[in-house]
């Protein structure tokens, strides 16, 4: 430690240096040329036309005024309800998802864990209770109080009050509908899991009672708040009252219809039409920004200081909203409100709500080459499409919107920055590709990355499964049977199920109809039976081949032909076994690698155990490289893909291996 | 004042180079000892042995270097643990050849072997000195952690950048400290080359030095780091603009050529510093 000063000077340099050199390249940033999907996609068949709106079935009319010194809200809610299913209804199912932070034995908190997504357990209790409960219209019960009638626990856990059953008191048949009449009070817990306050932070995910969704046999979609779930809703409209205090700027779901003040506080009234759930935040200390970004209006809520944090979220923006217009069909909405949590509440970022996502990251977080504000602007984005707007069932099929989304993330990121994705300083690149495979690669035999979000083992697992995993198994099947197909068969599922809740079959069956039979088998397989696949190859033979000495009778008669001389330039017979273990069979391409250093390219479909590929010509066989573009991210292990005869030298990894342990001796010596 | 006469221009010069070779080929020497277990890992996963070999590590995107980690993490714990442990004993041993090359710019007359003995004679000495200062290097930057933490708590309704960079600051000062304190060290070094005194007196010796001269040390031992921190600066600068993800010897050749040119650098910065030290104390006997 000698002169360890040195080293962090050189560290504190080097940041500066990287902090001005972005700085000089944020023009060529925003300068980068325009999104290129649309191109990619409308060489192929064309797409089916957008829905313009969903079918509602549950829509909401709030008034809610929020208490910031107490953390409470009082409200009125009144949920319109239509019975599209095919079956009578006897019941309701409520997600009371606040209920979830209520005490340390409901199902969220009492999780093995460490308390979910955000990671943190509740520091302040949060709940919400429902007052009173009414409903009007057909099998309506004269304004009676029903609440009382309701099941008192989520099924099969008395400990827990986040998934609860309402009987009606007379069925409710295809077709009718009904006005559910509430009045609920919450009292918000410290920030945890998206929700609560931090000081006079307030974000509020999941505040109301809503209904679970109701599938088309007639049966809820209900389940209780996990730790390693999301959430899944029925479309429907929101027409949302807010009041605060004055001095509190507001972001909510929707656009802004009215603003009035009174008494010293506002009151702000939101509309947001074909959305299936509704959040807001309040915070007297935000700052904001806002910019029209193809046709949206675009406004980013962020604390004090952090302007280079918003502005390159509105530049992620930039790029990423026509990017996925392009590819996943037009965003459908006048809004998208960006939320930039305070330190302190980070446990209210990186989250999508329709028109609202969350983002996150410290003052610096720009600095240094690491694009983690890019990253998670562009993932919540890409949920308007993989959640909003395409709303499958994230508790039942979690990869159908984080998997898909982290696929999107990807493209999206590479298609911005190309290798440098991830991170990109000090010579390093990172691209998403590689983070992803280096985060799943090897765990496609744990467990099914298609299963439930509460059948996970861990967050851990779910995380590499879901998130990294489809990424990487959608990559894969791009590289393999072509990138711009697969951008049109994921662009053609996008608009086929807009404003619907599509299922792995959905799914499936567009990847088929898109891609074939072999594709959509593979990706079944990787998605749902485990699958995994790796090529390898063990050896490479080579023999000289003499050319046949004897006597031959030919057209031109009898001719008799001498054995070669002894290190005559001579033929040579090679053979390379290639091996495919795990069950994915995917083509691949063979590269030798020759004596005198040409190159020929082989093929195999990927059917069968092994592969021989036999050669004959003048020159030995020294290498082989077994898929060398890698473009089968899937592959379990890389290092095996390879094989030389000769030895493997590292000169590059020794010269900066000296390199660094000779300035370390200089700096940390006694 | 010196015992000696002062030695002429060019006796400078070639004992500076002198000296200066000698700690660049010994650390050369012991980093590719530090750098070996490395290499074995590289082997051990087979990274390495396909057609292009290591080449693929550097390619953009960084897909076959983040497999290596991956696939060699189970090695890298222990290969990391080796590592500081062969790199604590090359520091240890780094003292032979400082210690020589404080006795060739002192006394250019001696041979090599007399160099050799005495520096080996000097040994426990420097390790004490090295020790003793390490122990205070290390007090500083636990006194600055302590007092970022204070610092936090202090700011914990202030500005977030303010937060964030408070303790940075903090250290930073503390590293300064940590940088003196390694000048005195140097001082007290040449105090035991030149007079052959024991720890004790030689750090008294270059206390007494810095009492005396207090900003020609500081200004030389500053100097010093600052040279060694350009050249790392302007090679790290340049390698990131240096795509080694081909296969082209040349360039290697390049990267090679322009690290140990930082290194020679740094070093020529210290052994300017060394003799300065030499001088310094010389200065106040």
């Amino acid at each position: 430690m000698r002169r360890a000063a040195r080293d962090l000077l050189i560290g504190a340099l080097f940041s500066a240096l990287s902090g001005l050199a972005l700085r000089a390249l944020a023009g060529a940033k925003n300068a980068l040329p325009a999104s290129t999907a649309a191109s990619r996609i409308t060489s192929q068949a064309p797409f089916p036309a957008l829905s313009a709106a969903a079918d509602s079935v549950a829509s909401y009319d709030i008034d809610a005024k929020l208490d910031t010194n107490t953390h409470r809200i009082t409200a009125h809610e009144t949920i319109h309800f239509v019975n599209r299913s095919a079956a009578p209804l006897n019941e309701l199912w409520f997600h009371l998802y606040l209920n979830a932070f209520k005490n340390d034995k409901t199902l969220f908190l009492r999780s093995p864990f460490g308390a979910g997504r955000s990671g943190d357990k509740a520091h302040a209790y949060g709940y919400v209770d429902v007052k009173k409960l009414s409903v009007l219209g057909d099998g309506a019960a004269d304004g009676r109080d029903l609440w009382p009638d309701r099941d008192r626990h989520s099924p099969n856990d008395p400990d827990d009050e986040t998934d609860l059953r309402l009987p009606l008191p007379n069925p409710l048949a295809p077709g009718a509908t009904l006005s559910i009449d509430l009045t609920f009070e919450d009292q918000l817990p410290e920030i945890v899991e998206r929700t609560g306050y931090s000081g006079s932070f307030h974000f509020l995910g999941q505040w109301f009672p809503k209904l679970a969704r109701l599938e088309p046999d007639g049966k809820f979609a209900h389940f209780s708040f996990h730790a390693l779930s999301e959430f899944y809703a029925d479309f429907g409209d929101y027409d949302v009252s807010l009041d605060v205090p004055e001095a509190f700027r507001v972001g909510a779901t929707g656009s802004l219809s009215h603003e009035s003040h009174a008494a010293g506080r506002k009151q702000l009234r939101f509309l947001a039409e074909n959305v299936h759930d509704f959040a807001w935040t309040a915070w007297d200390r935000f700052e904001t920004r806002s910019e029209r970004i193809a046709g949206v209006n675009v406004s980013v809520l962020f604390p004090p200081h952090q302007e280079r944090n918003a502005q390159a979220e509105l530049d992620s923006v930039r790029f990423a909203l026509p990017h996925f217009n392009a590819l996943y069909g037009t965003y459908p909405y006048p809004t998208l409100t960006l939320v930039h949590p305070p330190d302190g509440a980070d446990n209210a970022g990186g989250m999508e709500y329709p028109t609202l996502i969350t983002t996150g990251g410290p003052w610096y977080a720009t600095f240094g080459g690491g694009h983690f504000i890019d990253i998670v602007t562009i993932h919540e984005l890409g949920h308007q499409w993989f959640y909003g707007l395409v709303a499958s069932n994230e508790h039942v099929a979690p990869f159908l919107d984080e998997g898909l989304n982290s696929y999107a993330e990807a493209e999206a990121m590479e298609a911005r920055y190309g290798a440098g994705a991830v991170f990109d300083g000090f010579g390093l690149s990172v691209t998403s590709t590689a983070l992803n495979r280096a985060l799943s690669a090897a765990r496609g035999a744990d467990e099914p990355v298609g299963q439930s979000a509460a059948d996970f083992a861990s967050f851990r697992s779910l995380g590499a499964l879901v998130y990294s995993r489809t990424a990487i198994v959608m990559a894969t099947i791009g590289r393999v049977y072509g990138e711009d197909r697969l951008a049109h068969a994921v662009g053609m599922y996008t608009r086929r199920f807009r404003f619907r809740h599509p299922s792995p079959d959905d799914f499936l069956g567009v990847m088929q109809e898109e891609l074939g039979a072999e594709a959509a088998t593979a990706l079944s397989a990787a998605l749902f039976a485990r699958g995994t696949v790796d090529y390898l190859v063990r050896e490479i033979s080579n023999a000289p081949e003499p050319s046949a000495a004897g006597i031959f009778d030919g057209p031109s008669g009898r001719q008799q032909k001498k054995p070669d001389p002894p290190h005559a330039p001579g033929q040579y017979a090679g053979r390379v076994v290639v091996y495919r273990h795990g069950t994915l069979e995917l083509p691949v391409d063979i590269e030798l690698i020759f004596e005198d250093g040409s190159r020929e390219r082989r093929h195999w479909d990927g059917h069968g155990f092994t592969h021989n590929v036999d050669y004959a010509g003048p020159s030995q066989i020294v290498a082989v490289n077994v898929d060398p573009e890698h473009r089968i991210l899937l592959d379990d292990d890389f290092t095996n893909n390879w094989h030389s005869t000769t030895s493997s030298p590292a000169p590059r990894v020794f010269e900066r291996g000296l390199y660094a342990a000779q300035v370390l001796l200089g700096e940390v010596g006694p | 004042m010196t015992e000696r006469a002062l030695p002429s221009s060019l006796t400078r010069l070639t004992t500076s180079a002198a000296a200066g070779i000698l700690l660049w080929v010994s650390r050369t020497l012991l980093g590719s000892l530090v750098a070996y277990p490395l290499l074995t890992v590289v082997d051990a996963t087979g990274i390495a042995g396909g057609p292009d070999h290591d080449a693929v590590l550097f390619r953009p995107g960084s897909l076959l270097l983040l497999e290596l980690l991956r696939v060699g993490l189970p090695w890298l714990g222990a290969v990391c643990k080796i590592t500081l442990v062969l790199g604590a004993l090359s520091a240890l041993f780094e003292l032979l050849p400082l210690a020589c090359a404080l006795q060739l710019l002192h006394d250019p007359d001696r041979t090599l072997g007399e160099r050799a003995a005495r520096a080996l004679a000097c040994f426990p000495r420097f390790f004490g000195l090295g020790a003793v200062t390490w122990a205070a290097q290390a007090a500083l930057l636990l006194a600055a952690s302590l007092l970022a933490t204070a610092l936090k708590s202090a700011l914990q309704h202030g500005d977030e950048r303010t937060l964030t960079l408070a303790p940075f600051a903090l250290f930073g000062l503390a590293l300064l400290g940590c940088l003196w304190l390694g000048g005195v060290l140097d001082l007290a070094r040449a105090a035991v080359v030149r007079h052959d005194s024991g720890a004790r007196e030689a750090l008294r010796s270059a206390l007494t030095a810095l009492r005396d001269q207090p900003l020609d040390v500081l200004s030389g031992a500053y100097v010093s780091a600052l040279g060694g921190l350009l050249a790392y600066l302007v090679a790290a600068w340049l390698m990131t603009r240096i795509d080694l993800s081909g296969p082209m010897p040349a360039r290697l050749a390049f990267v090679f050529a322009v690290h140990q040119f930082a290194i020679v650098f740094g070093l020529a910065w210290r052994v300017r510093w060394l003799r300065r030290a030499l001088e310094l104390s010389a200065r106040s006997d």
